[in-house]
């Protein structure tokens, strides 16, 4: 197991250096970082001084080696877009507000996934499993942003005072429109609603196809055969192995989570990851743009490593060589 | 359409065995006797069996009527109405629906329904666009590596796994701040970004059917390496294929439209159901109807061909049905 953690990791680690030298080529061919300041009329000399700081007279294959072996070891550099604080910083600060998000959203979806797959899929083909059906259809059709906008619509205007999507808390800052841990509760709610719609559609359709699977195999009808309760049964013997494929799918959506949603955090001016990353491709910050990706495909390639021990773990059929 | 090799079609089951001896016992109910025979059965063309299987699926049977009649609607919709699409009504600017505007009137005066009417033609000339370049890119690349196996396979794979490692949204930001887009370009990074989908798919049905008989037989009769992927393998792929590539449509739709709210898609003043959405994004307390009809939209088209999917997959492969 020990070997194969290991190996995995090895065969990660080009994909992700071949990855990130894709993206840090496209942004920095993207725009000119300079273009501002040629406006701001700075002088000669701190336009030297800046690209001399940057190193951008040198050719792109060489600034993506120094930016990645400084930033391997926890130095991204500073971001200009955000008054020259360290990138690290900002990332980690950032990534604490998404996990505010993603965490108590990542909860529910596991909870409402599993609830309503099981449902529908014991009780296939009646009301409530079409309802469930046309529920994950409408979710998985419905686009996050339009989602988001019609969530503003509903309890932005006509229902405005349920959550009030205007009265904004800001997160670590005391503003007058604060209201303490109410207001920091209602401010929470639409966003996570709006990343659970999307996940909690497609997963409960997969645990509902898992579901039906196990309870139409033969060691199901043994164990009914014998008198075994039907309720035991499908909790016990049908439920637990129903579950093995959804972990490893809960372990790449918890990963995905963590690296921020670009859409629903832009919809709900959350400064959490995917804003971050938004801002920085926007105003042209390499160093920002890169650190952003860099924790996020982290954080991806992570999860899908713990996905697939998970999976080991939780079916000993399945051996790692 | 071609014919399956597996040879279950069900002429096969039809003998011109003599009818002669049992014709005896019941000479009088000619169809009862046929239909006992199993002799009352037609032969049905596999076009015409999938067709049959499509038309119990009664949802997805809605759904590609409705699809056509969106379609209809974004063709001929901007033809009829009295409005152009750049023409500005000075007297009705930012109004809600009216009986003149029946989808209101942007800040500039101009007729939502034919804009909407005309990015529905665009969005969905995309999503087009984007689910046939994909299926092409995809099923050559994928067939490739799924038949040849070895280091080629190694570098497909491994390429596949790049592309899911790079989140495509962040591909597409990237390129969008810089270079303006058209309808065409969007479409065609799209395709780049979304062909690992169906490479995936298609190798994985590759490297199970060129194991099997039939290949093998191909291959002693000295056909080649192409024509074996083309023309005995590709069409048993056929199925998987097809559903594939009608849900690229949706996700088509549904990426095009994020890009475009995000601002970096389709440039204006090209119209596209997610443009109009960024136009109107900021009138959403005063005028929501501009931002819910575009949205609407959206939804009922990626609903719809993910509803013709779910058909074409119980019709085209219904052995991948489970329960």
């Amino acid at each position: 197991m020990f070997a194969y953690v290991v190996r995995r990791i090895l065969s990660t680690i080009p994909l992700l250096l071949v990855g990130t030298f894709i993206v840090f080529t496209l942004t920095a061919i993207s725009g000119d970082p300079l273009s501002r300041l040629a406006t701001a009329d700075v002088g000669e000399e701190a336009y030297e001084r800046i690209i001399e700081l940057y190193g951008l007279d040198q050719p792109i294959p060489i600034r993506y080696v120094n930016w990645m072996s400084s930033a391997i070891q926890g130095d991204m550099g500073p971001a200009p877009s955000q008054g020259s604080q360290p990138t690290f910083n900002i990332v980690m600060d950032r990534a604490g507000n998404t996990a505010r998000l993603a965490i108590p959203a990542f909860f529910f979806i596991a909870i409402t996934a599993i609830t309503l797959g099981v449902y529908s899929a014991v009780k296939q083909y009646s009301k409530l499993d079409y309802f469930v059906t046309g529920f994950s259809f409408l979710g998985i059709s419905l686009p996050t942003f339009v989602f988001g906008l019609l969530l503003q619509v509903i309890f932005g205007l006509w229902f405005f005072d349920w959550f009030g999507v205007r009265p904004f808390y800001v997160l670590g800052m005391r503003t007058v429109a604060s209201h303490g841990w109410l207001d920091m509760v209602r401010s929470h709610v639409l966003p996570i609603v709006t990343l659970w719609l999307v996940i909690t559609a497609s997963e409960s359709r997969f645990q509902r196809a898992a579901m039906l699977e196990v309870i139409n195999s033969d060691y199901i009808r043994t164990a009914r055969a014998k008198g075994l309760p039907r309720r035991k049964v499908i909790l016990k013997h049908g439920l637990r192995n129903a579950l093995i494929p959804l972990v490893t799918i809960w372990a790449i959506d918890l990963g995905l989570l963590l690296g921020g949603s670009v859409v629903t955090e832009t919809i709900f001016a959350w400064p959490g990851l995917g804003r971050l990353l938004l801002d920085g491709i926007f105003q042209q910050d390499l160093n920002l743009t890169m650190g952003v990706i860099m924790v996020v495909s982290l954080l991806v390639v992570a999860f899908n490593l713990l996905a697939d021990l998970l999976y080991g773990v939780l079916d000993p059929r399945i051996r790692y060589e | 359409m071609s014919e399956t090799p597996s040879g279950m079609s069900p002429e096969d089951v039809v003998d011109d065995a003599p009818p002669g001896s049992i014709a005896a016992d019941v000479p009088s109910d000619a169809a009862v006797l046929a239909e006992r025979e199993g002799m009352n059965i037609t032969s049905r063309s596999f076009g015409r069996q999938t067709w049959d299987r499509f038309r119990r699926h009664r949802l997805a049977l809605i759904a590609a009527i409705v699809l056509a009649l969106l379609a209809t609607a974004f063709i001929v919709g901007p033809w009829l109405s009295p409005y152009g699409f750049s023409e500005r009504d000075v007297l009705n600017m930012r109004s809600g629906p009216t009986a003149e505007h029946p989808f209101g009137t942007d800040t500039i005066g101009r007729d939502l329904m034919v804009r909407t009417f005309l990015g529905g033609r665009f969005s969905l000339r995309i999503a087009l666009i984007v689910a046939l370049l994909t299926t092409l890119i995809g099923t050559v690349i994928g067939a490739i590596g799924g038949y040849f196996g070895g280091t080629v396979d190694t570098i497909v794979n491994q390429t596949i796994n790049l592309f899911l490692i790079i989140p495509a949204l962040v591909v597409l930001l990237v390129v969008g701040v810089r270079f303006a887009a058209s309808p065409n370009s969007i479409a065609f990074l799209l395709a780049i970004l979304l062909w690992p989908t169906i490479a995936r798919v298609v190798r994985g049905l590759f490297l199970q059917y060129k194991e099997q008989e039939f290949v093998l037989a191909a291959k002693a009769a000295g056909a080649r390496a192409p024509r074996i992927m083309f023309r005995h393998i590709l069409p048993n792929t056929f199925g998987p294929i097809v559903v594939n590539a009608t849900l690229l449509i949706g996700v088509a739709i549904i990426l095009e439209s994020t890009l475009s709210f995000l601002g970096v898609g389709v440039q204006p003043p090209t119209p596209t159901l997610g443009n109009l959405i960024e136009e109107s994004k900021g009138q959403l307390d005063s005028k929501p109807s501009a931002v819910l009809i575009p949205g609407g939209f959206i939804v009922a088209i990626t609903l719809c061909v993910n509803f013709l999917g779910d058909g074409l997959r119980d019709a085209l492969d219904p052995t991948s049905r489970k329960g």
